[in-house]
């Protein structure tokens, strides 16, 4: 019953190349796990004891702070082959004509495990570090809630980054699937956390029932991997995977079970739901009515990235199926074009971030499925930097101004008083996202879009993602020009955080009443405008404190300093980032990714196209995209050309000169020129493209679209079956549930109290059971 | 002999504690008396540690002459009846003095130092739990008998004096005459048992019955064997007495009452049956018919009656006593499925012994609530626990702890996944499909159906109502040892389920069946002097 014996028995009839023995690892990784429960068990005694101070916020920071210091000396120590670190025996149930039998089909192992390979580690240094940044950001951005409300929200802070560890760390598929209905958990939690706002209600509900359309698929492809695998640990299956990794290789698609290509396409519909790519992707722009640290940690660094990790977990799979990589390619290019036109007409910045993670992530499952997964990881990595960098900026703002986010009431953040580092990390950030040149979202971008021309028949994904290169520059800087710089303006929102602020109440009735005849207002552009009002607004932003203005530092820098990353002497394209996810089962080199190396961008350590061979793992098929096996021999000749010339030398400049042009377009629609905050020439053009922004403002109707075809279609259902249900299904149930309290009435006279009555039926039972064993039996 | 006594440690410690108890409450001084739980928790504590460590398992109790049919069993029972006894400490405690001292202050008497039974009640529970250790032992039919007195002759007194109320004395003269004639009943058959084989010792019976067959005497013994324990574990036809007497004694000792007896009488079900083994029946793998069908047909009946008179109750009380008759049916199938292969899964013994810890912790959690939560009289009497569904009300809300407590027991007692009871029923059903029991499953099923009406129920009202302000809201029990007692069992629902892993290995090898023991009756070959044939 142990596992060792199954694993052993496991590798000697499955894999015909010898896989190296997976070691022990550390047992400090359970800390990582540890230290968030602790978080969480602290902050409910702190809910319990009633603690009125910021005390939950700097538990929860030292916890975390503790867990990422873990996860570095992880890192540290970190080999290149994966190693397991047990926790304890959690599920362990065989079964079996004979005890001893230990056969993958008489078993059902899920034990509380952790696999640790380089993609693990990768994940848990961002999960981790950035958890603990955001967790001192939110400990000032939460301030005024401090009370049961403080508590309750660090607890599900806490809860998240468990779920989230469970879910990377994890050595089994149920791990995972419990991290990952963990992390939804969290998600409906910390969205809906001012559950008294109706909007955030609704906002909460609706993540957490697009989510399980995403968890049905996720759910189908962990019972079919146990089904045909008999094991859904890590190892198992990529060990009796080999076989058809082999057959994969070899270009024998046919030889493979239609099962086994099934499994990752459900994978794939669950990393959909959780990552927020088409068509599920509805419930990420509404999440943002959760606290903006959540937005920045949940819905924009780590929980959407599941859906890669589980991608790029289960890559060896994935290159199993002729469908599941263009799949996960096409749904992830058109996702970022999509998402990006919406973000374009939005008002909300906010709303724009979040259609921008849509957009970015539909970027790395883009990269996935152009057979980059280093690239896809790399751009993980620099995304949850500068996103979350974003995110805070703008939640920054929103703390600073009671609320408010509309980018055409804000302007000219730069020159005001304590606004400086909120400004800098918005410039950071948005230079990051638009992709410009030496930034680390350019480095990490271009690997993506490199690889699509490079990979044979995904040139189209690539020509997608260019142009989304572009309208991501224009709608990130249109946030920048029209916020950050131009003239002085503001006005505040609708939420007043203290006291102090009661007055501008009635500017904010006021908005309200004015309601969107907001250009009529036609503000002074000075520094006085609210004295303008003529309410008796006495509304004065105030700054950020020094925690949210340590983290947007950090941030910054991080962010800034994570395209050094790219610069890391390792051996593979891109530096330290890929070089790591080369470490794991994700890995995969193309073959045509080593002869594109650009020789002026300055990869350290190339060591040529033979060096592959040493660091693709030996269970990873060499190529899976080509149709001619002699092919392998002779990469070149099949390797994708970007308009004739090579890629990756060529695409550097290309998409450079793509961003600057985004940014352009930002500038001279909505910088040059633009005296007020509400308008700007954008404007003037807008009436010029039909209405077709109109369209795009209201998110291309997507959202009415699927009320009517999925929603509408649905409650006409309920009620058809509602009805039948009462009518017939009711009358059914209540019959059948007549007949237990009709035996129990017909039984309760036995139960008269009488003790005498008691004794009677007693010797009764015995009597009648004695007669009819002895009459069936003993005769 | 001597030999023997080296695996009693648990029961001697148990017992030395219980004297020091007994004196403890003669003391003048208040603290002293007060001491008293303190003491037996550490008994406990005690006894606990001395199962893990003294308690010889698999060849040394043979060699020491216990039964060796089931060498496994002793030590992990004994462990889990020590373990749940720890538990349940906390929600007796201070059960007499409530109502001692509600008299006094209501006038009704006045402080008689030596009406104070506070330690008294304790050593009865103490010698209760010395004789369930004592069952799990028994190598002998006298022993055994013994024992389940020992076990429960101290209940019914502790359900008579639980409670000032008339009703508890009422519950405590029904349990004493009943479990009287179950006693009777059981004596008989081990009476004709030693009839036919011609001696008291298991070990020697089980020889006796693999060299000479199993004759209709011992067939009459052994199924009259069955029929008198029923009465221990509150099964058809001896479970008229369960809603009574759960209803009449006071919360704490109901509690007790669902688990010190019913685990005692499966542990000597077990062992009378290790006797015949689950090898001699018409299938490869089972009972001799004639207790196949009886049992079959007790765990059936049980499960059934149980569930649709709990259906019917509007007492959260008697709800939980007529499950507990219905839990007896579940665990009943287990008994008849037997050893299996031996793999957990498919292990009926393993299955039971799982289950009994698994009941005891979820239904004292159950029991605890109704305990530590109370209702003051309107009309100035002794303050009452809980005890209707609609005292329940919003109990989340008004009683956080106690609230929750409830809505987790309920569901693992319905046997909700990710929770205890879940893993104590998944092998109840694998281990009879294995033993191609395919009918009784089917009424395992619908019947874990039926009960989750009224766990549900059970659940939702302190979770889904509005609580009843009225000018009857329950109140804290001044016992915050019992809502202690909700909490442990609350959060062992919970940390027994994350590592029941541990737990079913353990089980696993406590459920090993040997059939044939090589030097089973070493010892006692010399008794077997008489061979009868009763055919």
């Amino acid at each position: 019953m142990t596992i060792f014996s199954s694993l052993s028995m496991l590798a000697a009839t499955a894999a015909p190349k010898p896989m190296s023995p997976i070691l022990s690892g550390p047992p400090e990784a359970l800390l990582v796990l540890a230290l968030p429960i602790l978080g969480v068990i602290l902050c409910t005694l702190c809910a319990i004891m009633r603690v009125r101070t910021r005390m939950p916020a700097f538990l929860t920071v030292g916890c975390l702070a503790a867990a990422f210091a873990i996860t570095v000396g992880l890192y540290l120590k970190s080999g290149p082959a994966p190693v397991i670190t047990s926790g304890f025996e959690w599920i362990n149930l065989s079964w079996g004509d004979s005890a001893g039998e230990n056969s993958p089909f008489h078993q059902f192992i899920a034990n509380f495990s952790l696999y640790l390979d380089a993609l693990t580690v990768l994940w848990m240094l961002f999960v981790t570090g950035l958890a603990t940044l955001i967790a001192l950001y939110a400990s000032e951005y939460m301030s005024g809630d401090v009370g049961t409300g403080y508590c309750r929200f660090f607890a599900a802070f806490n809860l998240f980054v468990f779920s989230m560890s469970c879910l990377v760390m994890g050595d089994n598929m149920l791990m995972l699937f419990l991290g990952w209905e963990g992390v939804g958990l969290c998600s409906y939690l910390l969205i809906g956390y001012f559950y008294k706002k109706p909007s955030a209600v609704e906002a909460a509900k609706k993540a957490f029932i697009l989510n399980r359309i995403g968890d049905l698929g996720l759910l189908m492809g962990i019972c079919l991997t146990y089904v045909h695998f008999g094991s859904i640990e890590y190892r198992d299956i990529f060990a009796q995977a080999q076989p058809y990794i082999d057959a994969a290789k070899a270009g024998r698609y046919s030889e493979i079970p239609a099962i086994v290509q099934l499994i990752p396409v459900l994978l794939a519909v669950g990393a959909f739901g959780k990552s927020a790519q088409l068509p599920l992707y509805v419930w990420l722009p509404d999440a943002m009515e959760g606290p903006t640290p959540v937005s920045a940690l949940i819905h924009a660094a780590t929980m959407v990235t599941a859906g890669v990790y589980l991608v790029a977990r289960m890559y060896p799979l994935f290159l199993l199926s002729e469908i599941a990589l263009p799949l996960v390619g096409w749904v992830g290019a058109l996702t970022a074009l999509f998402a990006a036109t919406i973000g374009m007409a939005q008002f909300d910045i906010k709303r724009i971030m979040a259609y921008s993670t849509v957009s970015q992530l539909g970027y790395m499952f883009a990269g996935l499925g152009v057979l980059t997964s280093t690239g896809a990881a790399f751009h993980v990595v620099t995304h949850a930097f500068f996103k979350a960098l974003l995110f805070l900026s703008c939640g920054a703002i929103m703390h600073g101004f009671a609320g408010q986010l509309d980018l055409r009431k804000l302007s000219g953040l730069r020159r005001m008083k304590g606004w400086g580092i909120v400004s800098l990390g918005m410039l950071v950030g948005c230079l990051n996202l638009a992709g410009f040149p030496f930034t680390s979202g350019f480095f990490s971008k271009d690997m993506l879009i490199g690889e699509a021309f490079v990979t044979p028949g995904t040139a189209p994904i690539g020509w997608i993602l260019l142009l989304t290169a572009g309208l991501t520059a224009y709608y990130t800087f249109r946030v920048f020009f029209r916020v950050i710089v131009g003239p002085v303006h503001y006005e505040p929102g609708d939420e007043l955080h203290s006291a102090h602020e009661e007055h501008a109440h009635g500017d904010s009735h006021n908005e309200h009443a004015h309601g969107d005849s907001h250009n009529e207002h036609a503000h002074v552009e000075d520094d006085h405008q609210h004295h303008d009002h003529g309410h008796g607004g006495h509304f004065h932003p105030h700054a950020p404190g020094w925690a949210i203005n340590t983290v947007l530092l950090t941030l910054s820098v991080l962010s800034l300093a994570a395209s050094g990353l790219y610069f890391v002497p390792t051996g593979v394209h891109g530096g330290a980032v890929p070089a790591m996810v080369d470490r794991s089962s994700a890995a995969y080199q193309s073959p045509f990714a080593h002869h594109a190396i650009p020789e002026g961008a300055g990869d350290g350590g190339h060591e040529g196209p033979d060096h592959a061979a040493e660091t693709v793992p030996s269970y990873v098929p060499t190529s899976i995209a080509m149709e001619d096996p002699h092919a392998v021999e002779h990469p070149h000749e099949n390797a994708g050309t970007f308009l004739g010339w090579d890629p990756h030398a060529v695409l550097f400049y290309v998409s450079g000169a793509v961003g600057f042009i985004g940014i352009f377009v930002a500038y001279v629609l909505h910088y040059a020129g633009r005296t007020t905050a509400a308008t700007a020439r954008a404007d003037a053009l807008l009436p010029m493209l039909g209405p077709i922004p109109r369209w795009a403002q209201h998110k291309w109707y997507v959202d009415e679209f699927y009320n009517l075809v999925v929603r509408v279609p649905l409650l006409a259902l309920a009620h058809t079956f509602h009805l039948i249900d009462k009518l017939l299904v009711d009358g059914l149930v209540r019959m059948f549930g007549a007949i237990p309290r009709w035996l129990g009435t017909l039984i309760r006279p036995t139960q008269s109290g009488e003790l005498h009555g008691y004794a009677a039926g007693m010797a009764t039972g015995i009597a009648v059971l004695l007669f009819i064993v002895f009459m069936l039996t003993l005769r | 002999m001597i030999g023997r006594l080296a695996y009693l440690w648990p029961e001697i410690a148990l017992f030395a504690t219980t004297c020091i108890v007994m004196v403890l409450g003669l003391s003048r001084s208040l603290p002293m008396r007060k001491a008293s739980a303190w003491v037996c928790g550490i008994g406990l504590l005690a006894a606990l540690g001395l199962s893990i460590t003294t308690t010889p398992s698999g060849s040394t109790v043979i060699a020491s002459g216990g039964q060796a049919m089931l060498p496994g069993m002793a030590p992990f029972a004994k462990c889990l009846i020590c373990l749940v006894a720890l538990f349940l400490l906390p929600l007796l405690a201070g059960t007499v003095d409530r109502a001692e001292e509600h008299r006094i202050a209501t006038g009704a008497g006045v402080f008689n130092p030596l009406r104070s039974n506070r330690a008294e009640f304790y050593s009865f529970f103490l010698f209760s739990i010395t004789g369930l250790l004592l069952v799990a032992d028994a190598d002998n039919l006298i022993w055994l008998f013994l024992a389940l007195e020992l076990t429960s002759l101290p209940t019914y007194i502790m359900v008579a004096i639980s409670s000032e109320r008339h009703r508890a004395q009422e519950a405590g003269v029904k349990y004493f005459f009943l479990g009287a004639l179950g006693a009777a009943v059981f004596l008989y058959g081990f009476a004709l048992l030693y009839g036919a084989t011609g001696t008291t010792n298991l070990n020697a019976i089980h020889e006796s019955f693999l060299s000479r067959g199993i004759s209709t005497m011992a067939i009459a013994g052994l199924i009259l064997s069955l029929l008198g324990l029923c009465f221990k574990i509150a099964a058809v036809p001896m479970h008229f007495y369960t809603a009574d007497v759960y209803q009449g004694a006071s919360a704490g000792v109901a509690a007790m009452l669902a688990f010190v007896p019913k685990t005692a009488g499966f542990l000597a079900m077990l062992l009378i049956l290790a006797t015949v083994g689950w090898s001699s029946g018409p299938g490869a793998a089972s009972l001799p018919e004639p207790l196949r069908l009886l049992l079959w047909v007790i765990a059936a009946l049980t499960m059934t009656v149980g569930n649709v008179l709990a259906v019917l109750q509007s007492s959260a009380k008697r709800t939980l006593a007529y499950s507990s008759i219905a839990h007896s049916g579940y665990m009943l199938v287990g008994v008849i499925a037997g050893p299996g292969d031996g793999s957990f899964t498919r292990n009926g013994i393993s299955a039971v012994l799982f289950y009994l810890l698994g009941y005891g912790v979820m239904n004292l959690g159950a029991f605890a609530v109704l305990a530590s939560v109370e209702k003051p009289a309107s009309d100035g009497g002794e303050p009452r626990e809980l005890d209707s569904f609609d005292d329940l009300r919003g109990l989340c809300r008004t009683h956080p702890v106690s609230g929750w407590t409830m809505v987790l027991c309920s569901l693992s007692l319905l046997g909700m996944p990710p929770l205890l009871g879940f893993f104590g029923k998944l092998p109840l059903f694998t281990s009879a499909i294995g033993a191609g029991e395919i009918p009784l499953v089917l009424v395992l099923g619908i019947n874990s159906a039926i009960a989750a009406f009224y766990y549900l129920r059970l659940m939702a009202m302190p979770l889904l109502e509005e609580p009843s302000f009225r000018a009857t809201a329950p109140v804290d029990n001044p016992f915050v040892s019992r809502r202690f007692a909700g909490l442990l069992s609350a959060g062992g629902v919970i940390v027994l389920a994350v590592f029941a892993n541990l737990l079913m290995k353990e089980s696993t090898a406590a459920g090993r069946y040997v059939a044939r023991p090589e030097t089973a009756s070493a010892g006692a070959k010399t008794e077997v002097s008489v061979a009868q044939d009763g055919r």
